[in-house]
């Protein structure tokens, strides 16, 4: 599903990524690890194409990405479901939206975009919050919309960076709970987290990295 | 165009403020001037300078007795054209009848500071046989034609046609700068939420098209306003021009003519979007 090579990615010089190789299977439930600044975000950055590496190869979901042509980029992107950190809201429009919008690009029936956004918002428990805008949610609630927005699709990958950073922890356990159903249908789901906690109470294969550099690719919590 | 892409164009049209209002006045006033001009134009060509409309070609004679002489010469070279005489009172009186508020100064003068004058009506394909011949005549002194003034006036009216074609291209230009305005200020405000898209996997097409529907529309909207202004004009106008027609195709013309001018403006605007990596 996933597989990175001697990827390498500097910003003015600065490198933030230092030979990366690593290979993720379909199916599997991975965790990045590591601290502030340790490349987690560039890491999956990479893997959604929002940034191209100096040197390397990857392949995700059978896509050559540095080799992949402007155009097919966004029917790459429609085949993910990522959760960004800053959760990335449409702020013109309302949570229903927020979620109808991606599933309007693939030309779905709008009855059918209704019916699934009210389903994934449902499970995240904001279906009374289908007609307020984002400015008007909590962090959490729009983490939440986030998520929905990520999952609507059924996308066969799950990028999620940093999914828990505003949830409490009885929502951040749910949710990994939801992720590791999800997995378990058959999705890959890659999770940047700093939250060791987290990882020990649902462990799985952890790949820590640190100022750039993969230093351990194990199970569970990595020091 | 999907639900998301028409909401989201109101939503654009809503945001365009007095920047989109400026863009549809400045719309209407370019497709009303256009409107004007072509139907103007065409009202001159038919009225004032069609081609197979008679010439009258005019000779002033030096005297009664030499246009008298002239008559007669030229009934003998046309046979079939018939000429009319003017007497010096007569010519008086043509002009004091032309010109009322100077018929009083017209009449008290002496009827010798007028010419004696041979007018002819002819086809315009004999026009310049007709004003050779009388230019060749010794009783002759002067040789005017309509023909002539209608060359003049045509002349004038082509100037005056290029100065309003000249506007008319800035205006439009100007059209398609305030539209390129209100799309960039809107891609501009919108910067951050066109990035979410793209990386939740909207197509290009899907970015754009809203923007370029909504600089359409408002050129649209100013079209449909300039024909609304031109129609209101040719009623202004009609007791004194009743032959000056609006045609219906120019008017229905105007609104897709401003939503073109405009879409070129909006996709001028949307040069600006950044690209993916």
């Amino acid at each position: 599903m996933i597989h990175l090579e001697g990827i390498t990615k500097s910003y003015n010089s600065r490198p933030a990524l230092r030979g990366v190789n690593a290979k993720v299977e379909r199916g599997e439930f991975l965790y990045l690890s590591g601290p502030s600044g340790a490349g987690k975000s560039t890491f999956l950055r990479l893997l959604y194409r929002a940034e191209l590496p100096d040197s390397g190869h990857i392949v995700v979901n059978g896509s050559d990405l540095p080799k992949m042509r402007r155009r097919d980029v966004a029917d790459f992107r429609r085949r993910l479901g990522v959760i960004f950190q800053d959760f990335k809201l449409l702020r013109r429009r309302t949570v229903a939206e927020n979620v109808t919008f991606v599933l309007s690009l693939l030309n779905l029936p709008e009855k059918d975009q209704q019916r699934r956004a009210y389903l994934v918002l449902k499970q995240m428990g904001l279906q009374h919050r289908m007609s307020a805008f984002p400015d008007e949610l909590s962090g959490g609630e729009q983490q939440r919309v986030a998520i929905a927005r990520a999952l609507v699709l059924q996308p066969d990958l799950i990028l999620a960076d940093e999914p828990t950073g505003n949830l409490d922890p009885e929502r951040s356990h749910e949710l990994l709970e939801l992720f590791k159903t999800i997995n378990y249908q058959g999705t890959t789901v890659v999770v940047a987290t700093h939250d060791r906690g987290l990882i020990e109470a649902h462990p799985a294969r952890t790949l820590f990295l640190d100022r750039g550099s993969v230093v351990k690719d194990g199970w569970g919590s990595v020091p | 165009m999907n639900r998301h892409s028409w909401r989201e164009v109101k939503r654009q049209l809503r945001e365009s403020g007095p920047a989109g209002l400026v863009a549809i006045v400045l719309v209407m006033v370019a497709s009303a001037w256009g409107g004007v001009l072509w139907s103007v134009r065409q009202w001159v060509q038919a009225e004032l300078l069609a081609r197979g409309r008679q010439t009258t070609v005019v000779a002033v004679a030096r005297g009664q007795a030499e246009a008298a002489t002239l008559s007669e010469a030229f009934q003998g070279r046309f046979p079939t054209l018939a000429s009319v005489s003017l007497t010096p009172r007569k010519v008086q009186e043509e002009l004091a009848s032309w010109f009322p508020e100077l018929s009083t100064l017209l009449l008290t003068l002496d009827e010798r500071s007028f010419p004696s004058i041979v007018q002819v009506e002819v086809a315009p394909d004999q026009e310049e046989a007709v004003a050779s011949f009388l230019r060749s005549r010794p009783e002759v002194t002067l040789v005017e034609s309509s023909r002539g003034w209608q060359a003049r006036l045509e002349q004038a009216v082509s100037r005056f046609f290029f100065a309003g074609f000249v506007l008319a291209l800035t205006l439009l230009i100007g059209c398609c700068a305030v539209v390129l305005l209100v799309v960039r200020l809107l891609v501009l405000n919108h910067a951050d939420e066109i990035a979410i898209m793209r990386l939740i996997g909207a197509h290009e097409r899907d970015i754009r098209r809203p923007y370029l529907v909504c600089g359409s529309l408002l050129g649209a909207a100013g079209g449909v306003l300039g024909a609304g202004l031109l129609l209101a004009l040719e009623l202004v106008l009609r007791p004194t021009l009743p032959t000056l027609a609006i045609e219906n195709w120019v008017l229905g013309a105007l609104p897709p003519a401003g939503g073109l001018t405009a879409a070129v403006g909006a996709a001028l605007g949307l040069a600006s979007l950044p690209r993916e990596p």
